[in-house]
């Protein structure tokens, strides 16, 4: 009897291991398919090294967000935080204001902005779903107020070098940031304290709390550090674009949400890797580019990106129905 | 100490009664907008402002039915466009389509994109907000299928649909919302439809127990909200006379306001359409002030989304757990 349930339990680590890595194959025939297709401009350095540049932000706030979402909460403010320090970070160039000054600001105004939403969701206890929708819509209306929805140039060393500069005159600097960002996010969610109470909370916020671990802290630092990430999102925004504008990041957070679930995030939280949100990113960003490539109009790739994301959480919804009902 | 649960208790009740919060917001909103604007108070105005909520008052009818299950419909906004830009389209002069037809054709429209929604989320079981935010994106581009014909509305009973004043004082679109209102509350309170929906959304777990069929009825939830859809995207088409792609788009956003701020619960299972009416009249009212008083355009989205988190709080604050432990 014990040892058809060990051997139970070692088939359901394969299965979830296995996840991942279904992923990285997946992205590897994409690659070389959409590669064939497409073939002169697909795989060449015009088209890659810009794709990186683009996917290079979308993965940095999806490391963190999916922190936020395994923990059982979800951000939705992502995209207007993005406009809004896009807005913020050229008018400020614009008045003069040193480049190293302006991304600190920026920084920090993007922490004020996940504040708010942490406040939301573990003060007053808002549904963050909600609470995040109508901030977006805040974020962005205050974008456009100060800019008065024009776009404002960003020129500035320091800006230009966040998007645009190289490491050691190869390794573009966004995906430096990059790796960086899902390296830290791995040690935090894979191998330390505070990852594994984020994973408790998810699964069973009240057994959380009562086994000693302060939920409502943990969930607002979260929420902190989703706000300063998608700060820097529009920082590199900005940069590569060379313009601050409040339409930036619009839609975005259909992306970084279907990207992450596809990465093995559950919706209700306690489950989630942060390889596969970074396999989800990559899937999801050589599609777009692929279907940009093929010359598709934008609206019909909103209509690709909307069905991706209930295609996407239903394959996850029926694989755990199905699991459910093998036990 | 005794003093301090009973202050808690009596702000609770004055967040637990919506209907005549409300009444006394407009009341000091009607104050303040009187006197900072001359033209407010005037019933040429508050013929446009009644006449201008039609579209969100016919939409926040189903939203309604919907959020009262214990669902959500985000993709209202878009589905009205979707079922207004055909509808305009088989109006256009070279197409012959008689014009009940083109009712039927709108209907039918939006009744399968709720009854789409409403498959996906009971019988895969998925969140209704990422649903139905994932059929927003959808449904908006599906509408651009038709983006280069720009078709104009010469149908004069299509013009009139939302366009006629009942002695030319009374929007004929009031009327509308006021007649759904009243069917709606009707099904509502004494067909067992409503009295499952009631139970649905108080809690769904224990209405399956009990044997109620709560896929069935949740998907009809979500076909009523359908339904209104298709209505408000001919009202669309009739009060602005052409069809384009991109009407209707953020509406959710207005009427999720509306029906927060009217008193339906966010997580289901109560609410009246009064307080709904009521929050229709109060949202209208500030925006058509914020016109008045010449707030700045980008200025008003800010407003917008700072009520729905204001709105949305406080029914956090209304319903939330005696203990917030989590």
């Amino acid at each position: 009897m014990a040892d058809i349930k060990a051997v139970e339990v070692s088939q359901k680590k394969n299965i979830r291991l296995n996840n991942t890595a279904v992923l990285f194959i997946i992205l590897v025939v994409m690659f070389s398919v959409f590669s064939y297709v497409g073939r002169p401009f697909f795989f060449s350095k015009l088209n890659l090294i810009p794709m990186l540049n683009n996917l290079s932000f979308i993965g940095i706030v999806a490391a963190v967000l999916t922190m936020v979402m395994v923990s059982g909460e979800i951000d939705f403010s992502i995209g207007g935080n993005i406009g809004l320090t896009a807005c913020l970070t050229a008018l400020l160039l614009s008045r003069g204001l040193p480049g190293w000054l302006v991304v600190i600001i920026a920084l920090a105004g993007g922490l004020a902005m996940g504040a708010f939403n942490g406040m939301l969701v573990t003060v007053v206890g808002v549904n963050s779903i909600l609470a995040t929708i109508g901030t977006m819509f805040i974020w962005r209306g205050i974008g456009y107020t100060l800019t008065n929805g024009e776009s404002i140039l960003a020129m500035n060393p320091v800006i230009d070098y966040i998007g645009r500069g190289f490491v050691f005159k190869v390794i573009p600097f966004p995906i430096v940031l990059l790796v960086v960002v899902f390296v830290i996010t791995y040690v935090i969610m894979n191998l330390s304290k505070w990852g594994r109470s984020i994973y408790a909370i998810g699964a069973n916020p009240l057994a959380s709390y009562l086994s000693g671990i302060n939920v409502k802290k943990i969930k607002f630092i979260n929420f902190l550090l989703c706000g300063m990430t998608a700060a820097l999102g529009g920082l590199i925004l900005t940069s590569l674009s060379a313009v601050g504008m409040p339409q930036h990041g619009q839609g975005l957070e259909l992306v970084i949400i279907s990207a992450i679930i596809l990465g093995g995030t559950m919706l209700g939280g306690g489950r989630g890797q942060i390889l596969g949100t970074l396999a989800g990113v990559l899937i999801l960003s050589v599609l777009y580019n692929f279907l940009t490539i093929m010359n598709i109009y934008y609206f019909y790739i909103q209509m690709v990106q909307g069905s991706v994301l209930i295609l996407v959480v239903s394959a996850y919804e029926i694989r755990l129905a199905m699991a459910k009902r093998r036990i | 100490m005794e003093k301090a649960v009973k202050k808690y208790s009596a702000f609770m009740n004055f967040l637990r009664t919506p209907i005549l919060t409300l009444i006394g917001i407009y009341a000091v909103m009607l104050l303040l907008f009187s006197l900072s604007s001359e033209n407010f108070l005037t019933i040429q105005n508050f013929k446009g402002i009644f006449n201008n909520f039609a579209v969100f008052g016919i939409l926040s009818a189903g939203v309604t039915v919907v959020m009262i299950g214990g669902g959500f419909d985000l993709s209202i906004g878009s589905t009205a466009g979707l079922a207004g830009i055909v509808s305009a389209v088989l109006l256009m002069k070279n197409i012959t389509v008689p014009t009940p037809w083109v009712f039927i054709i709108a209907i039918v429209i939006g009744c399968t994109v709720g009854f789409i929604n409403g498959l996906i989320i009971t019988k895969v079981g998925i969140n209704p907000i990422i649903t139905t935010l994932g059929m927003l994106a959808v449904i908006r581009g599906v509408c651009y299928f038709w983006a280069d014909l720009n078709p104009r509305v010469y149908n004069v009973f299509v013009q009139n649909l939302g366009r006629i004043y009942i002695g030319n004082v009374f929007p004929i679109t009031t009327a509308y919302i006021i007649v759904a209102f009243v069917i709606l509350t009707l099904i509502l309170k004494f067909t067992r439809f409503g009295r499952d929906l009631f139970t649905i959304g108080g809690n769904e777990s224990l209405a399956r127990l009990a044997g109620i069929h709560v896929d069935r009825i949740k998907i009809i939830s979500y076909i009523i909200s359908g339904f209104f859809c298709s209505i408000a995207g001919l009202l669309l088409i009739s009060q602005l006379g052409s069809g384009r792609p991109e009407y209707g788009t953020g509406a959710e956003l207005e009427v999720i306001t509306i029906v927060v701020l009217g008193g339906v619960v966010v997580l289901g299972g109560r609410g009246n359409f009064l307080g709904v009416f009521i929050a229709l009249v109060i949202i209208q009212t500030i925006s058509n002030g914020m016109v008045l008083i010449d707030t700045p355009v980008f200025l008003r989205m800010v407003v917008k989304g700072a009520l729905l988190v204001l709105v949305i709080a406080i029914d956090a604050l209304r319903n939330r757990r005696r203990l917030q432990l989590y």
